[in-house]
C-alpha cells in the first residue's frame, strides 16, 4: 500500500509539473521542441531523466544478478553513445533545423517517400523502446500492490497519455527534469542506506563476490550462457553505443535548446549524468546477488532487495521508495517516447496539426499498450537492446552519412534504411520465434547491430551514385556547419537551400 | 490608433514563418524567400568543415580505441580488478572525451570567419 501510495505521490507531481508547464503549447513547434526556449541545465536533466529508463533502473541491476557484473557494458554503451552524439550529431543536427529526424531526411535528400520512411522506422523503434518501459510499469505495479499485471499497464498508459496529451514537450521537459531528481533520489537514497543496514556480514558477501561465484564476476557479457562471451559483449556495445546516435526522441531534445553549441554542450552534460547514476545499479545488482539470488522475476530485484534486507517498517518504506523511483524512469522514458511516435505518426506520416498530434499519442500508447500485455515474460533489456538495435542500424547511418558526405543520395538512404531496418528487426523477430542453440548464431540474431550496422552504412554509401547528388546538397551540409550569425546562437531554422540554387554544383562529393 | 496589434516572440515568428502548408505539413519550401547565396561564404565553409571532419573522425577513433582497450583490460584483469575497473573507469573517460571533442570544436567555430554580414 505504501508502494502505491509513493507512486501516486509522483503521479500527481508529475501532473501539477505539467499543468504549470502547460501554458505554452499552442502550436506545433510550441508542442514539439518547446518553441526553443528550454533552458539547456533543464534540458540536460531532462534527456538524462528520459533516457536513464526502467532499462537502466530495473533492467541493469536484474542482469547483474542473473548475469553477472558483464551487464554493466550495457550502462558503459547507454553512455558511450554520448559521445558519439556530441562528436557527430548534436550540433549540425540543431543547425539543421529539422524537428525530427524525417524532417532531418527532407531537409538534407529532399524526398517525401524518404521522409514517410522514415516516419515509420521511428515508429517501430519508439514501439521496440516502450514496449519495456509498460512491461516495467505493470511489473511494479503488481509487486507494490498486487493489482493484476494488465490493469497496472493499461493505468500507466492512461496516465503518461493523458499527461503528454495536455502538455506537450515543454511540460515534458520541467517533468522529466523532476523525475531525473526523483529517480536519483529515489534510487540512490535507498542504496546507500541500505548498503548500511544491511550488516557486516552481507556487505562483506556482497563486496567479494569473487569468492562466491567467480563466474559471475567476468566482466563479459555471456547471454544466454553461449560461451561466446566476447562475441556478444562486443554486438552490445555496438548496439548501444550507436544506438544512442540514432534514437529519435533523443534527437528530437537537441532542438528544445537555443543553438548548436548549447546543443552539444547539453550532450556532455548528460555524460555526467549518466555516468553518475550508473552507480546505483551496481549497488542494487551487488546486494541483490546475495540477498535474492534467484528472483523469479528478475527486472523486479531492486524492488525486492529492500524487503529482503530490512524487514517491517522501514523496509517497506525503502521498497516504497524505490517502487516510486522506478514509477519515474517508466513515466518519464514513456512520455519522451510517447512524443516521438506520435510525432513520427501525426506529422511525419500524415501531416498533422496539433490536434492529430494528440490523437498520435492516444494511438501510440494503445499500441504499446496492446504490445506489452502479453510481453510480460521479455527480459526488459533485450526489448530495449532491439531498439537500441534497430536504431544503431537506421538512422545512426542516416545521420553520420547526411551530416558528414555530401555524396548521400535521397536512393542510398532508402536502399541503406531498408536495409537496415529489414536485417535487424528481422534478426530481433527471428531470435524471438525461432529456438536456437545457443552459440555464435544464436548471438548475431539475438544482438544483430555488429553485423546489421556495417551493412546500413555500406549500402547507403554504395547505393549514393555519385552521378546523381544534386547540385544543392553541398550547401545543405556546409551550412550544418557553419556557425550562425551569432555564432552562439544559431536560433534561425536554417533554411534549405532550393533545388537549382547553383552553388556547390561543380565541387563535387567530398 | 487602438489598433490591436498582435504581438509576437522571435521565436513563434520563426515558427509561423517556418509555417505549414495547406495540409498543416510543416514543411521549408513553405513561404520562404530564396537564401542568397551570399549567405555563407563557401570556401570558409568548406574549410569549417574539412576541420570538423577530421576532428570528428579523430573522437569516433579515440572512442573506439578506448572502448577496445576497456574491454581487454576488463576481460585480462585478474580477480576484483576486474569488474571494479569495469563499474567505475569507463564514464571518466567518456566525459573527457566528449569535453574534449567539444572544446575543439568549439575553437574551430571561433576562428570560422565565413559568416554572412
Amino acid at each position: 500500500m505504501l508502494g502505491l501510495a509513493a507512486i501516486g505521490a509522483v503521479i500527481v507531481a508529475s501532473v501539477l509539473i505539467g499543468v504549470w508547464g502547460v501554458r505554452a503549447a499552442r502550436s506545433t513547434p510550441d508542442f514539439l521542441v518547446a518553441s526553443r526556449s528550454i533552458v539547456p541545465g533543464w534540458n540536460a536533466l531532462a534527456i538524462a531523466g528520459e533516457y536513464v529508463s526502467a532499462a537502466s533502473v530495473l533492467g541493469l541491476a536484474g542482469l547483474l544478478v542473473k548475469n553477472g557484473v558483464g551487464a554493466m557494458w550495457y550502462a558503459v554503451g547507454f553512455t558511450a553513445g554520448y559521445v558519439l552524439v556530441a562528436a557527430l550529431v548534436a550540433g549540425p543536427m540543431r543547425r539543421s533545423g529539422a524537428y525530427t529526424v524525417p524532417d532531418f531526411a527532407e531537409y538534407r535528400l529532399a524526398s517525401p517517400r524518404l521522409r514517410r520512411m522514415c516516419g515509420l522506422v521511428v515508429l517501430v523503434i519508439m514501439l521496440l523502446y516502450l514496449l519495456p518501459q509498460f512491461k516495467a510499469a505493470g511489473v511494479v505495479l503488481e509487486l507494490v500492490s498486487g493489482i493484476p499485471y494488465w490493469i497496472g499497464v493499461v493505468g500507466a498508459g492512461l496516465v503518461v497519455s493523458s499527461t503528454i496529451a495536455v502538455g506537450g514537450m515543454r511540460s515534458a521537459t520541467y517533468v522529466q527534469a523532476f523525475h531525473y531528481l526523483v529517480k536519483l533520489a529515489f534510487i540512490a537514497g535507498p542504496a546507500v542506506a541500505l548498503f548500511a543496514l544491511a550488516g557486516p556480514e552481507r556487505r562483506d558477501a556482497a563486496l567479494n563476490p569473487i569468492a562466491a561465484d567467480p563466474g559471475w564476476t567476468r566482466p563479459l557479457l555471456d547471454l544466454d550462457g553461449s560461451g561466446h562471451s566476447l562475441l556478444s559483449t562486443v554486438s552490445v556495445l555496438v548496439a548501444t553505443t550507436l544506438g544512442a546516435m540514432g534514437l529519435p526522441h533523443v534527437v528530437m531534445r537537441f532542438h528544445t535548446v537555443a543553438g548548436a553549441r548549447a546543443a552539444r554542450r547539453v550532450a556532455v552534460s548528460v555524460i555526467v549524468l549518466l555516468g553518475f547514476f550508473y552507480l546505483f545499479p551496481v549497488v542494487y545488482g551487488l546486494l541483490g546477488r546475495v540477498v535474492t539470488p534467484d528472483p523469479e522475476e528478475t527486472d523486479v530485484v531492486p524492488v525486492l532487495v529492500p524487503g529482503a534486507i530490512v524487514p517491517g517498517t522501514l523496509g517497506a518504506v525503502l521498497t516504497a521508495l524505490v517502487a516510486a523511483g522506478a514509477f519515474a524512469a517508466f513515466l518519464s522514458t514513456s512520455s519522451g517516447l510517447l512524443l516521438a511516435l506520435a510525432g513520427g505518426l501525426s506529422h511525419d506520416l500524415f501531416g498533422g496539426s496539433l490536434s492529430r498530434l494528440r490523437l498520435g499519442v492516444v494511438v501510440g500508447t494503445v499500441l504499446a499498450v496492446a504490445l506489452a500485455l502479453p510481453a510480460a515474460d521479455v527480459d526488459i533489456n533485450v526489448l530495449v537492446g532491439w531498439a537500441f538495435a534497430v536504431a544503431a542500424s537506421t538512422f545512426c547511418p542516416l545521420l553520420t552519412l547526411g551530416i558528414w558526405w555530401r555524396g548521400l543520395t535521397a536512393t542510398g538512404a532508402t536502399v541503406g534504411l531498408l536495409i537496415g531496418a529489414g536485417s535487424s528487426t528481422g534478426a530481433a523477430l527471428a531470435s524471438a520465434v525461432l529456438d536456437l542453440e545457443p552459440g555464435p548464431v544464436s548471438i548475431l540474431l539475438a544482438q544483430p547491430a555488429l553485423w546489421t550496422v556495417p551493412l546500413a552504412f555500406a549500402s547507403m554509401a554504395l547505393a549514393s551514385r555519385p552521378g546523381s547528388v544534386p547540385g544543392w546538397a553541398g550547401e545543405a551540409v556546409l551550412r550544418l556547419h557553419v556557425p550562425g550569425r551569432h555564432s552562439t546562437g544559431d536560433t534561425d531554422a536554417i533554411p534549405r537551400p532550393r533545388p537549382g540554387n547553383r552553388l556547390d554544383a561543380d565541387r563535387g562529393t567530398g | 490608433m487602438n489598433q490591436r496589434v498582435r504581438v509576437t516572440s522571435p521565436q513563434t515568428r520563426l515558427a509561423q514563418r517556418r509555417g505549414a502548408d495547406a495540409k498543416g505539413r510543416l514543411s521549408h519550401l513553405a513561404g520562404r524567400p530564396p537564401v542568397p547565396s551570399s549567405a555563407i561564404d563557401l570556401d570558409a565553409a568548406e574549410n569549417a568543415l574539412r576541420r570538423q571532419r577530421r576532428l570528428a573522425v579523430t573522437t569516433a577513433g579515440a572512442l573506439l580505441s578506448a572502448l577496445a582497450v576497456l574491454l581487454t583490460a576488463a576481460a585480462l584483469t585478474p580477480g576484483h580488478l576486474g569488474w571494479i575497473l569495469l563499474f567505475f573507469v569507463p564514464y571518466p573517460i567518456l566525459l573527457a572525451l566528449a569535453a574534449l571533442h567539444v572544446r575543439r570544436a568549439e575553437r574551430i567555430e571561433d576562428t570560422h570567419h565565413g559568416d554572412g554580414p
